[in-house]
């Protein structure tokens, strides 16, 4: 009598209601279509202090490989399905072309699947991810992976080969002479410019801490750090983070940059060792390899600032990206910014009226670490993660 | 009020002609509809009351009527046998034209509601709906994506080639037959049963949804995160919704807790009229497009009632 329980489920609310198996209350309110371009899955390493933390020892072909060999085993899919892979670093000679293409075939993955890597500073991470949506979308592939990768145990910025081959003329113009400028000495420029105090700063790093220390204490990253060996221990958690640090501590810590400045040790990124990856597919693509689907990518813009305060860029690339699809700052529940310095961060935080509830909700780069290359991978794991956990968007 | 007894039938639908002002048309179906035949009536309102026109049967449950768009003598019904049937309400005899596809019980069908096509959108407990063109007696299209049965298949009547339905899985979801392979919008309107969806017909971009959970939701397709108003009233699920085609913000709902209410949803407390005048689970409901403030509707106790509400009695001049 089939028609009998489907007429008295009607009549009896209490076995009509599909709470809990519901599987479209996550599904957003917009067209889907096989066409779009969604992520599968992602995953990162813990991040380490670089120079004397837990991956000191490590490189960044172990790191890489580390969480590509996570991310295949953890969604089953066969290596040779890949199109593409692309690696955001920022630090290794050549963006790390080299490293990755080593830390791939240790990986498993087959020489057939190609690699290349990409550097767009800070969002090294994100444009990786972005590279792969496009061949994507171009219809080049179906399937691509996009990672993440820094280890500043083993390079760093401050090094003055660093800079590369540079003609005389760039001290000919102010915005060249600018892009000569040490990051920290943007970020004073930012508080200067648009009037971030010392006090605003700390109490950003401060709550970067908070959040990130409540997320490991609950378990949070627990989907989406892959623990990894290192010189005899499991690492499980990030090193980084400061549970007891206070308002008082981060006041004392002197200016780091310029002397009565107000960027400090304190309010501004780590240097981190770690890896990140996203797995990227095609909606069509992974509802028939039945890959779950966690996020889907809406839109995505780049915008150039000054260089003289190169960490405002979330505030035009923000506006620029909900423009291209017509959504609006209150359609969005999570953003994710990096913590390059306090004061961009919260320059741009402002500038977009970001509730603080939405912005960062497990930390950010203050507090987790700032492995250059990984770090826009890893924001996008952490968000989608989140993004899952809230059943919002 | 006038009123007709559909003998030993327990009504499932019935829809007023949009050619002649005083013709409808009931579905109704034996033992409840769980098992047995079903009957079109085809009924007239005359000075003493609703007399029968005709009367044709069909050897499963008729679970829905439409009327067509084109022609005042076709209507088309839907049938717990996965079918849909074509009748000439002028000449007796079987129906002209029998639609097979669906695999399980077609629980609604619509005829288009804009200029220059003749679709037809069935929904069917098989999960999918269709669409027919009844000219060429051909299925078009089947829209899949609903996870459970689909319950009500409505044509936009703004939008050519769009139309919305709405299912046990929850959702609401709207079609677009220049790309029927997916759902244009999927909108998660309830946590239980959606039975019924209606669009507004001053509001291209409104839709209302009826279910289980009792409550009526209002879904701006621009922006439909969230429901942008929410009725409730009705004890138990609400099994059908009407839009008034006379007045924006009013609606019509009937429901298995024996009442057809009516609503405007713009008014602080926009239940604005209840009617109890059925003794079970009413199921059909429509409001006459030539008479306004005259509606008809049809219950599992045998009735098909035609009555003019207060509530939509037409503003007195000043």
């Amino acid at each position: 009598m089939d028609r009998l329980q489907v007429l008295l489920k009607h009549v009896s609310p209490r076995n009509g209601h599909l709470a809990g198996k519901h599987s479209m209350a996550n599904e957003i309110a917009s067209p889907t279509s096989d066409s779009d371009v969604v992520v599968v899955h992602g995953v990162r390493t813990p991040i380490g202090r670089a120079k004397r933390g837990v991956f000191k020892d490590i490189m960044p072909d172990e790191l890489l490989s580390h969480v590509m060999v996570a991310i295949l085993k953890a969604t089953g899919l066969p290596a040779s399905k890949l199109g593409d892979i692309c690696v955001g670093n920022v630090l290794q000679p050549g963006a790390g072309a080299l490293m990755a293409r080593i830390a791939q075939i240790n990986s498993g993955i087959p020489e057939a699947v190609p690699i290349y890597c990409v550097n767009r500073q800070c969002s090294s991470g994100l444009q990786a991810c972005m590279n792969i949506a496009g061949g994507i979308r171009n219809g080049s592939y179906d399937i691509g992976l996009a990672c993440g990768v820094e280890s500043m145990s083993h390079r760093s910025k401050a090094d003055p080969r660093s800079i590369g081959d540079i003609s005389a003329g760039a001290f000919h113009q102010d915005a060249t002479r600018d892009c000569l400028l040490p990051m920290g000495i943007t970020s004073e420029n930012v508080a200067e410019q648009f009037g971030v105090s010392r006090e605003k700063q700390d109490a950003f790093a401060l709550a970067s801490h908070q959040k990130a220390a409540r997320a490991t204490r609950l378990h949070l990253f627990q989907e989406e750090i892959v623990p990894m060996q290192s010189s005899g221990m499991l690492v499980e958690e990030d090193e980084g983070i400061r549970p007891n640090t206070t308002l008082e501590k981060l006041a004392h810590i002197p200016p780091a940059f310029k002397e009565n400045g107000t960027t400090t040790a304190g309010n501004s990124s780590q240097l981190s060792d770690g890896a990140a990856a996203v797995l990227l597919a095609r909606r069509g693509t992974a509802s028939a390899l039945g890959l779950p689907i966690l996020g889907v990518l809406r839109s995505f813009a780049v915008l150039g600032v000054p260089p003289a305060v190169m960490g405002i860029g979330p505030a035009y690339a923000i506006p620029a990206a909900l423009k291209k699809c017509g959504l609006s700052m209150d359609d969005i529940d999570i953003f994710e910014v990096n913590e390059a310095f306090a004061s961009q961060a919260v320059y741009c935080a402002e500038k977009l009226g970001i509730p603080p509830h939405k912005l960062n909700p497990n930390g950010g780069a203050i507090a987790l670490g700032h492995p250059l290359g990984c770090t826009g991978t890893r924001q996008v794991v952490s968000l989608l993660h989140e993004l899952r956990r809230r059943k919002s968007r | 009020m006038s009123e007709f007894h559909t003998e030993a039938s327990h009504g499932y639908s019935v829809q007023f002609s949009p050619f002649l002002p005083q013709r409808l048309a009931c579905v109704a179906c034996q033992h409840y509809g769980i098992a047995g035949s079903g009957s079109l009536f085809i009924l007239d309102i005359s000075t003493h009351g609703l007399k029968q026109v005709t009367r044709r049967s069909w050897g499963d449950g008729l679970f829905d009527v439409a009327w067509s768009e084109t022609s005042e003598r076709l209507v088309l019904t839907a049938s717990g046998d996965g079918r849909l049937q074509l009748w000439d309400v002028t000449q007796p005899g079987p129906p002209l034209q029998v639609y097979q596809g669906h695999e399980r019980e077609v629980y609604s069908v619509h005829w288009s509601q804009t200029r220059g096509e003749n679709l037809v959108a069935s929904g069917s407990w098989d999960g999918s709906a269709k669409v027919w063109d009844i000219s060429s007696s051909e299925c078009l299209f089947t829209c899949r994506g609903h996870e459970a049965v689909v319950y009500s298949s409505m044509w936009s009547p703004h939008i050519p080639g769009c139309f919305a339905t709405c299912s046990g899985d929850g959702t609401l979801r709207v079609w677009d037959i220049k790309n029927p392979s997916f759902a244009r919008l999927v909108i998660p309107a309830h946590t239980s049963e959606v039975l019924s969806c209606d669009w507004c017909k001053y509001d291209e971009h409104l839709v209302l949804t009826g279910a289980v959970d009792c409550s009526v939701r209002g879904w701006d397709l621009r922006q439909a995160r969230h429901h942008v108003f929410e009725l409730r009233g009705h004890d138990y699920a609400i099994r059908r919704l009407k839009c008034s085609p006379f007045q924006r913000s009013v609606l019509a709902t009937c429901s298995y807790d024996r009442s057809v209410r009516f609503w405007d949803f713009v008014q602080a407390n926009p239940l604005v009229q209840t009617i109890e005048h059925h003794s079970e689970f009413v199921c059909g409901l429509d409001f006459n497009l030539h008479i306004q403030g005259q509606m008809a509707d049809c219950a599992w106790d045998e009735t098909v009632r035609v009555y003019q509400p207060a509530c939509l009695a037409p503003a007195q001049a000043q």
